[in-house]
């Protein structure tokens, strides 16, 4: 009841409103308009805000610079005396003081991101929000003000606010460097590093296919608690604080919240990369990595039924449009898809090659799009610019014939490489602007190149073989597909 | 007694602000007289458990302040009001003083009615609402005497309490120290002697860290008389021979 009233008193008078403001200001500028840049999913809105730690940076060193100046202030005020002279416990008065600082900035933050997910809401944003990451910053948020606090509590002068402040802003800008190029357990931990955010291999489709994985985050929630606390044990530690009991508990916490960040260090230096995400092996539950269920958007193209995920029923027009030209090139050869269907992105890691966007296989055939490969149509402030409808339906194009032809990871072979060209041809793509295309698609061998002409003897051949009559090139298919998909032919035994 | 100090000593570095002082009071106004620098200050803080002393004896309302235990026990039962007072530039005088009732583990149920009538008897019941950044010297000096009697202490120690407030406070002032010393010990620490003369029943006077005199403030006064001492009434002449009597004294020595 006497903690409660207490705490009401310092909530009330406290600090931290007065900065909201400018944090607000800073949080809409860096961390919700930027994000508007990316296209409506949740795993790419909020990379930026919430995967690189942006709303962390924003919040952080004011945070922590707010809460030295709370910390700081019975002495900067003169009152240490006095506040000594009372009967409880000067550190259960500093508790107080940072609790109310701590509850004004964790609720705050969680406010904050509430509101820009209430808009992402509006904004038709789809997939399942990144709750788990907002756990995450709302503890590193505790965690500044209580890094603050003590900074505050033992130095109490004036320029404690603004030393905690640039403090936290070295910090978050560290470990954010950090985070492009470290994997370790030290680096994996640090909650802005996007390395370890949203689980890497899965990306895009994390919180659409799979959730959101919680080790990652489990592991950084202890560290940063175990800071929070470590630090707030360390207020306790001066003989002014209180009792003798008082004070070895105050260290004994320190050493547990050392410990416990200790521990999170250790278990995400154990982190592995799995398809649904960033597996950390004592942390892990199988049933959070379980699929989640929906039912399909689906669509036709060309008679073949096309199925996405709902969180990319926007998107269905364009890739129906985009495969209705090439399933109609392709219907009655074998191999020919019965179905499309989309599914989870994923980076494949280590040997195990390059992404492949689409893959055609089993019996009978199924085309398989991971749609969350590739830049979708619409704004893509992480691309060279806005993706264009007909760019986004002519990448799939390239992309599917790629893939009919068995080429592979690789450019394919010369005679894949013709009859691929061919295809798109027939598909409504000019050879001359197949080379552009080539060098536009992510994820695409030779993509990023500068586009060569359309020349030599691949589109030698490949005119050619457009240039036959659409049944003689079916015959043609036909016969051959199984030795151009096995690469057996040369550019010499098209017809 | 619920002062009791013999011998007590007290050093900061190489300086010696309080050398081998006996004190011993009970309920009532004790007031303490001295120059600047004479140690009142130090004294006063280490029987406010601020510091403890270098060497020697303190016991406070009963307890050794030494042990932690008894320790809180004092702080308790203790008010202070320190020479250079802070505050909370933001806090109203009643979130003030309910802050350091709280801090002093009043019942929570007894609180708020403590922090009207604390902040009604040194007259700032019209001001409860406002900021103490509004406030001017003596106000804030008033909301640090409310902090200090707010748990109705049996020990309150006031350093310096009268600084910056007007005469009319500085009257109402004295009988509400006269009033709180019919049930507590009331320790005044000033320079200003008319305080002594007209709210303390003993008065003790310091100077280079020694009590120099201990009596009544009649005693005082007395010391005084014939002495041919500076001063305008008759208190601060027994002040002056007081003093000037010690300073030859340890001259001498």
């Amino acid at each position: 009841m006497t903690a409660a009233r207490l705490l009401r008193v310092e909530l009330r008078r406290n600090a931290m409103p007065w900065i909201l403001p400018l944090v607000a200001a800073l949080f809409w500028f860096d961390s919700y308009r930027p994000s508007t840049g990316t296209p409506p999913l949740y795993g790419l809105r909020t990379f930026w805000n919430m995967g690189q730690g942006h709303t962390i940076l924003d919040f952080g060193p004011f945070v922590a610079g707010v809460a030295a100046w709370m910390g700081s202030r019975d002495g900067r005020r003169g009152l240490a005396d006095l506040v000594t002279t009372t009967s409880r416990p000067r550190w259960a008065a500093q508790l107080a003081t940072w609790a109310a600082t701590a509850i004004w900035a964790v609720v705050a933050y969680l406010v904050f991101v509430g509101v820009m997910f209430a808009v992402y809401a509006r904004q038709g944003v789809a997939g399942t929000p990144p709750w788990w990451y907002v756990a995450v910053g709302a503890t590193a948020v505790a965690a500044f003000s209580a890094a603050g606090f003590v900074i505050g509590a033992w130095w109490p002068s004036r320029f404690a606010a603004p030393v905690a402040a640039f403090g936290g802003f070295l910090a978050m800008f560290l470990s954010f460097q950090t985070g492009f190029s470290h994997m370790s357990g030290w680096a994996l931990i640090l909650p802005t590093n996007s390395n370890g955010n949203f689980d890497g291999s899965a990306q895009a489709d994390a919180g659409i296919f799979y959730p959101w994985l919680p080790d990652l985050p489990i592991a950084r929630i202890m560290f940063l608690a175990g800071i929070a606390i470590a630090a707030l044990g360390l207020t306790g530690l001066p003989a002014r604080a209180g009792g003798p009991w008082l004070r070895r508990s105050a260290a004994f916490i320190t050493l547990a919240g050392a410990a416990l960040a200790g521990t999170a260090v250790g278990l995400a230096s154990t982190a592995q990369e799995a398809a649904e995400g960033v597996v950390i092996p004592a942390l892990h539950d199988a049933a959070n990595a379980a699929p989640m269920a929906y039912t399909p958007s689906c669509a036709h193209a060309a008679g073949v039924p096309v199925c996405v995920n709902p969180a990319y029923r926007r998107w269905l027009p364009q890739v129906t449009a985009a495969l209705a030209p090439v399933l109609s090139e392709v219907a009655g050869l074998p191999g020919a898809p019965a179905r499309a269907i989309q599914v989870a992105a994923s980076y494949p890691s280590g040997g195990d090659g390059p992404p492949r966007p689409v893959t055609i296989g089993g019996h009978p055939s199924v085309l398989r799009l991971q749609l969350g490969l590739l830049n979708t149509p619409g704004p893509c402030d992480f691309c060279a610019g806005p993706v264009a409808a007909t760019a986004y339906e002519a990448q799939i194009q390239l992309l599917f014939a790629h893939a009919f032809v068995g080429a592979g990871d690789g450019a394919g072979s010369p005679v894949q490489q013709a009859v691929q060209a061919a295809l798109l041809r027939g598909a409504g793509i000019p050879f001359a602007a197949q080379p552009g295309l080539i060098a536009d698609t992510e994820n695409f061998p030779g993509s990023g190149s500068g586009p060569a002409p359309a020349t030599g003897p691949v589109y030698a051949a490949a005119q050619r073989l457009a240039a036959r009559p659409a049944a003689a090139r079916d015959a043609w298919l036909s016969a051959h597909l199984a030795a151009v998909r096995a690469g057996r032919l040369t550019l010499e035994d098209l017809p | 007694m619920n002062v009791e100090i013999s011998d007590v000593t007290r050093r900061f570095g190489r300086t010696q602000a309080v050398a081998g002082v006996t004190l011993r009071t009970g309920p009532g106004v004790f007031g303490l007289l001295g120059p600047n620098g004479a140690g009142k200050t130090t004294l006063l803080r280490m029987m406010a458990t601020v510091i403890p002393p270098s060497s020697g004896r303190v016991r406070l309302l009963g307890r050794d302040p030494g042990g932690y235990g008894p320790r809180r026990e004092i702080r308790r039962r203790l008010g202070y009001l320190p020479q250079n007072l802070g505050y909370y530039p933001g806090f109203t005088v009643a979130e003030f003083v309910e802050y350091f009732a709280l801090l002093k583990e009043m019942p929570p149920g007894r609180v708020p009615r403590a922090v009207a009538t604390a902040i009604e008897r040194v007259d700032l019941g019209g001001r409860a609402r406002s900021k103490l950044r509004t406030l001017s010297g003596g106000m804030l000096r008033r909301v640090g005497i409310a902090q200090a009697i707010v748990n109705e202490p049996e020990l309150l120690l006031l350093d310096e309490p009268t600084a910056g407030l007007d005469p009319e406070q500085r009257v109402a002032f004295r009988a509400l120290l006269r009033d709180l010393g019919e049930r507590a010990t009331v320790v005044v620490s000033t320079h200003l002697v008319e305080d002594i003369g007209a709210a303390c029943s003993e008065v003790a006077l310091m100077d280079a860290g020694k009590i120099v005199f201990q009596g009544t403030p009649d005693e005082l006064t007395a010391r005084g008389e014939g002495t041919g001492a500076a001063g305008d009434a008759p208190l601060e002449r027994g002040y002056s021979a007081v003093l000037a009597a010690a300073r030859s004294a340890a001259a001498v020595a």
